[in-house]
């Protein structure tokens, strides 16, 4: 198409494609998840994916070249002080080596006990979306493996499973997920030590927002408390996260006087921007009866 | 056809570029918005015809990359893509940071829009000191980007009809 450019063309021209943006705009906007413009969404996702797994595997080490750059002038002190700490390493390795292939046993004995009935491990192949008001990842398994919408994805820890998000968007052979830092992101959740229940919501590059039900909850400063997900069955209809997903710590709690909300902000358990491997759990059966 | 598969590969590229490469190299934690910086520049070497063809394009592109509701980012980046190619009209200044300025300012003013429409149509934003960051750091972020970028581009928008190159 050759476009000349004369004034007048090119208005109608503008026009028409602020006319066709509109039209997008309303139509995405009424048809939700459902529409075809969606479905578009989905073919995009689908074709660029193998095409950001081979630019990711490519690109990694560069980026860790740059991002090392940076460093360099505090990388002298730096080394000498690591070189001190690499003695008294030495050391406790002997005795750490021991202790891990032991942990790792146990580990695989409790990842095998634990609830999970159809793990599907996956690779993060792209660590965020593409804006900068979104937190997503994309992982390199599909419908083809058994994903499906709104399933959650965790990650192993030493300590149990940890909340990664859920999925909102499958293609055959790669998924989107949502994190859980993502402001659209809520799930229901519990104090470990009270048992008080509340909502968590993703507040981007901040600590997390949990609402809590109990507006005289008491929320200890001093000790740590851990937020775990809630996991309910409620006249038949069960959350979408099991229950005791660890979701992070409470670092701040906020009540007003006179306020009658009151939430705490909590710290995410997983560092997103190193985040490599991830659990979706393929097992409809969620949520649990809640405890009397 | 041949400048259609072009604008295609840059475009892809720039996503490519976009989820892989730069979530890993941020300005304080904001990544750069490179279809901005595709369109504007692209604006300001073609006119407001074909900036507002690239902008609606690889806005597009960009909302299927997205969660929230699609055609907002074509919207923003058409418009974008007319306004610059308008302006750069009016513009006679030689200056080699020219394209650097533009895609700095247009960077602004676009993820500013883009996020207005997105609030008018019930989005999540978020803190306005957040928005206010974010919209800070792409434009300078991609005023830094353009001369990394724009040989090439200048290369891309030429192509077809080499010799007739505006250049500044």
């Amino acid at each position: 198409v050759v476009i000349r450019q004369r004034p007048r063309s090119a208005r109608l021209l503008v026009v028409s494609l602020v006319a066709a943006s509109l039209t997008i705009i309303t139509v995405d906007y009424r048809a939700g998840d459902e529409g075809p413009l969606e479905a578009l969404g989905r073919a995009t996702s689908s074709a660029l994916s193998p095409l950001q797994r081979a630019v990711s595997n490519v690109v990694q080490p560069v980026s860790s070249f740059f991002g090392t750059l940076g460093d360099l002038p505090s990388l002298a002190g730096e080394n000498r002080r690591l070189e001190q700490e690499l003695e008294d390493l030495r050391a406790a390795q002997q005795l750490n080596a021991e202790l891990a292939e032991r942990v790792e046993d146990l580990e695989q004995q409790l990842e095998l006990a634990r609830t999970l009935r159809r793990p599907i491990p996956a690779r993060v192949i792209a660590r965020s979306g593409v804006s900068n008001f979104e937190w997503t990842v994309t992982i390199d398994k599909g419908s083809d493996h058994g994903v499906e919408i709104d399933m959650p994805v965790v990650t192993g820890a030493s300590d149990g499973a940890r909340l990664v998000g859920k999925v909102i968007r499958v293609t055959p052979a790669a998924s989107i997920v949502q994190l859980l830092i993502d402001r659209d992101f809520a799930v229901a959740a519990k104090l470990s030590t009270t048992d008080e229940a509340g909502l968590v919501q993703g507040r981007g590059a901040d600590d997390l927002r949990m609402d809590l039900l109990a507006p005289d909850t008491e929320v200890s400063e001093t000790e740590p408390e851990s937020v775990f997900t809630l996991g309910y069955v409620i006249e038949g209809q069960a959350s979408l996260f099991p229950p005791d997903l660890l979701i992070g710590t409470v670092s701040r709690a906020i009540s007003e006087p006179g306020s009658v909300e009151t939430y705490v902000t909590v710290r995410p358990a997983i560092d997103f921007s190193t985040l490599q491997y991830v659990v979706v759990i393929g097992d409809r059966r969620r949520g649990r009866e809640p405890a009397a | 056809v041949r400048r259609v598969a072009i604008l295609v590969a840059v475009i892809v590229t720039a996503l490519l570029l976009q989820t892989t490469l730069f979530p890993e190299l941020t300005l304080l934690g904001v990544r750069p918005e490179l279809l901005y910086l595709v369109t504007v520049v692209f604006a300001a070497l073609r006119g407001p015809a074909e900036g507002a063809v690239v902008g609606f394009v690889s806005g597009l592109a960009q909302d299927f990359m997205l969660n929230s509701p699609k055609g907002i980012t074509a919207l923003t980046l058409t418009i974008l893509g007319y306004t610059v190619g308008l302006a750069r009209q009016y513009i006679t200044s030689p200056s080699p940071l020219l394209p650097a300025v533009l895609v700095g300012i247009g960077t602004a003013a676009g993820v500013a829009f883009h996020q207005a429409v997105a609030f008018l149509l019930g989005e999540e934003l978020g803190p306005l000191g957040y928005v206010a960051k974010v919209v800070l750091l792409t434009a300078v972020y991609g005023a830094i980007l353009t001369p990394i970028f724009f040989p090439a581009l200048r290369r891309a928008a030429a192509a077809p009809h080499v010799g007739r190159v505006v250049r500044f």
